[in-house]
């Protein structure tokens, strides 16, 4: 479970141009379900899903992962969380170029003691459990949108995250793709794992166990 | 770990290979000025252990006669005087200048055999026949690169021209062997008579007299030197040029030469680095990018630069071998052409000479360290920057 309270995040703090993302904002996301985010474009929802998934580091607030306070980690600390605990899906995709999609789902990999070779059946797998069997061996820029967010999220689940964390996993996607991942997460929450969700299409939040509200950097309410 | 280890190992190589643009222009220009810095360095460590070999056949000291500064023939009647003074062991007169054997202008060197003691053959070793023999006139020992050049071996008959235009003619009874090249590589030794008679010198002169020094006791090598310098000094119209000097007015001379080149090589080294530098820049939006992704993904501070260590290790390594290759085939196959007449200046009067290569491990290491240092400079310190602020921070700074 992940609860946070009074997380805030001020962007260029004593600085001019000063930014307050996110302010105050209390969440408790349980494991097994579906937490999803919902507001408009430029409210906080990206900068507090990084800092749940520990991208970036709160101005304030507290963070606790099963009881535990993550907060005050140590940046080598938090990469070996991420590492263990944490899968990403981001609204911008961000797949590596000039790489094929089953080596874009592999490379979480590179960073664990492991043989990455002795998972590319697993890789391969969940390729094909996101339809994209046909296209493993495609370089990524051959893909459309939506196939690449689908190689995201097969990254996002080679290492097995007790954690996922999806960024408006929607946006650059077409319906059919965008189907296919909503299913996916569904499956998810089956398997037990916590899943976070910022999202302003309806189809996503209709799968939230728990849904926040936000606007302006403020979490106006949950249901 | 190790597995870890080699993962990132193989990301490093991977990144090479997908930045393909920056790998190709970054190892050509290391490779460049690797081989430059190489090729130079190893001419001129050749030249420096060559003339510091020469020394072990030169004589203790030269003296020099000296009118109106500058030099002179010296009057022989030195030479007794030389010799009484305490320590000295033997003084040979010289006599020595420059003559054309076709085109070519080579060094002639007469020595008077019939007042030395020291053993011929040691400070002059043969390849093959016999050395001079005071009671055989127009004979000649050649050096390696004259004989080459010639193409004379013991026998053969060689014609050479005069000053004054006169052709005589010399029988060929020995080859110098080629340890030391640079000394005796492009000589004519013949005995002083018959140098006496090729350039019209009084028969009270000669150019100069080869003083051999012996202590009694080896320890006081040094002093003795200094005494016997001081003595001979102390004479009108003489100078006395020690191996030191020798040795220091050769150094000085390839030094300043490849002194050229070295600046030649800095500016280089500095579009290298440029270079590099903004093949980073080029790429740094990407490799920002990258950064906070990796990071994202799992990836520690220490694993990104890990990665960026291994493929700035990977760039340097190869292109300071490629470099160091290419350095050893310019000087050791192709014989240096360009930069051998410009270090030795004999273009003329040495086209088959080989140059003296030396291959330091100090000169190795440093080829390395200027290819793998730059490029460490130039990719490690902007990743490490990168990495050590938040992923989400990286990625947003590179979109933006």
């Amino acid at each position: 479970m992940i609860e946070c309270s009074n997380l805030t995040k001020i962007y260029n703090l004593g600085k001019k141009h000063q930014v307050e993302a996110v302010t105050d904002a209390n969440v408790v996301a349980k494991n097994g379900a579906i937490t999803v985010f919902v507001g408009p474009s430029g409210c906080g929802k990206t900068t507090l899903m990084s800092m749940l998934g520990q991208l970036l580091t709160p101005t304030r607030g507290k963070i606790l992962v099963d009881g535990e306070d993550i907060t005050a980690y140590s940046d080598g600390w938090k990469a070996v969380f991420r590492r263990e605990n944490v899968g990403f899906v981001f609204q911008h995709i961000n797949l590596m170029p000039n790489l094929n999609a089953v080596e874009n789902v592999m490379i979480p990999l590179l960073a664990h003691d492991v043989e990455p070779a002795d998972f590319k059946e697993k890789a391969l797998n969940l390729l094909d459990n996101l339809g994209l069997a046909e296209r493993s061996y495609f370089a990524v820029e051959q893909l459309s949108g939506g196939q690449q967010q689908r190689v995201a999220v097969a990254r996002a689940l080679i290492t097995e995250p007790n954690i996922v964390v999806a960024d408006e996993p929607l946006t650059f996607v077409d319906e059919a793709s965008a189907r296919t991942i909503t299913d996916f997460f569904g499956k998810l929450r089956e398997q037990g794992k916590t899943v976070l969700i910022s999202t302003h299409v309806s189809n996503l939040a209709k799968l939230a166990d728990k849904t926040y509200i936000m606007k302006d950097g403020k979490i106006l309410g949950n249901s | 770990m190790k597995g870890r280890l080699k993962n990132l190992l193989n990301y490093s190589v991977n990144c090479i290979l997908r930045y393909k643009v920056r790998t190709i222009v970054i190892l050509v220009c290391l490779s460049v000025a690797a081989t430059i810095f190489s090729s130079v360095a190893f001419m001129k460590d050749g030249l420096a252990r060559d003339g510091q070999l020469s020394l072990k056949y030169a004589p203790d000291l030269t003296v020099q006669g000296i009118v109106a500064g500058r030099q002179a023939f010296i009057e022989t009647s030195n030479i007794g005087i030389i010799r009484g003074i305490g320590g000295v062991n033997d003084v040979v007169p010289r006599i020595w200048g420059y003559g054309n054997v076709g085109n070519n202008l080579l060094v002639i060197l007469g020595i008077d055999l019939r007042v030395t003691t020291i053993n011929p053959a040691e400070p002059y070793p043969l390849e093959s026949g016999v050395f001079l023999n005071p009671q055989r006139n127009n004979t000649v020992v050649i050096g390696k690169a004259v004989a080459d050049l010639l193409d004379a071996r013991v026998g053969s008959i060689l014609t050479i021209l005069s000053e004054s235009n006169q052709a005589r003619q010399y029988d060929v009874i020995g080859v110098f062997n080629s340890e030391s090249s640079i000394y005796n590589a492009d000589m004519i030794l013949m005995n002083i008579n018959d140098a006496r008679s090729f350039f019209k010198v009084p028969d009270d002169k000669v150019t100069d007299l080869s003083v051999h020094v012996t202590p009694t006791d080896p320890g006081n090598y040094v002093p003795l030197l200094d005494y016997v310098a001081r003595e001979i000094s102390g004479r009108p119209n003489v100078r006395v040029l020690t191996k030191d000097v020798l040795l220091k007015a050769q150094e000085t001379t390839y030094g300043a030469r490849s002194g050229f080149f070295s600046v030649v090589w800095y500016i280089i080294l500095i579009a290298v680095a440029l270079i590099a530098f903004n093949q980073t820049v080029v790429v740094g939006h990407e490799s920002k990018f990258e950064v906070g992704l990796l990071k994202a993904l799992g990836f520690s501070t220490s694993d990104i630069i890990k990665v960026r260590l291994m493929e700035s290790a990977i760039l340097g390594i190869l292109a300071g071998s490629i470099g160091l290759t290419f350095g050893i085939v310019y000087d050791v196959v192709l014989n240096a052409p360009v930069l051998r007449d410009f270090m030795l200046g004999w273009a003329v009067l040495y086209p088959t000479f080989t140059v003296p290569v030396y291959i330091s491990v100090q000169t190795v290491l440093l080829a390395y360290a200027i290819t793998i240092v730059p490029i460490l400079f130039a990719t490690v310190i902007p990743s490490w920057l990168n990495a050590t602020v938040d992923p989400d921070i990286a990625m947003r700074g590179a979109r933006a």
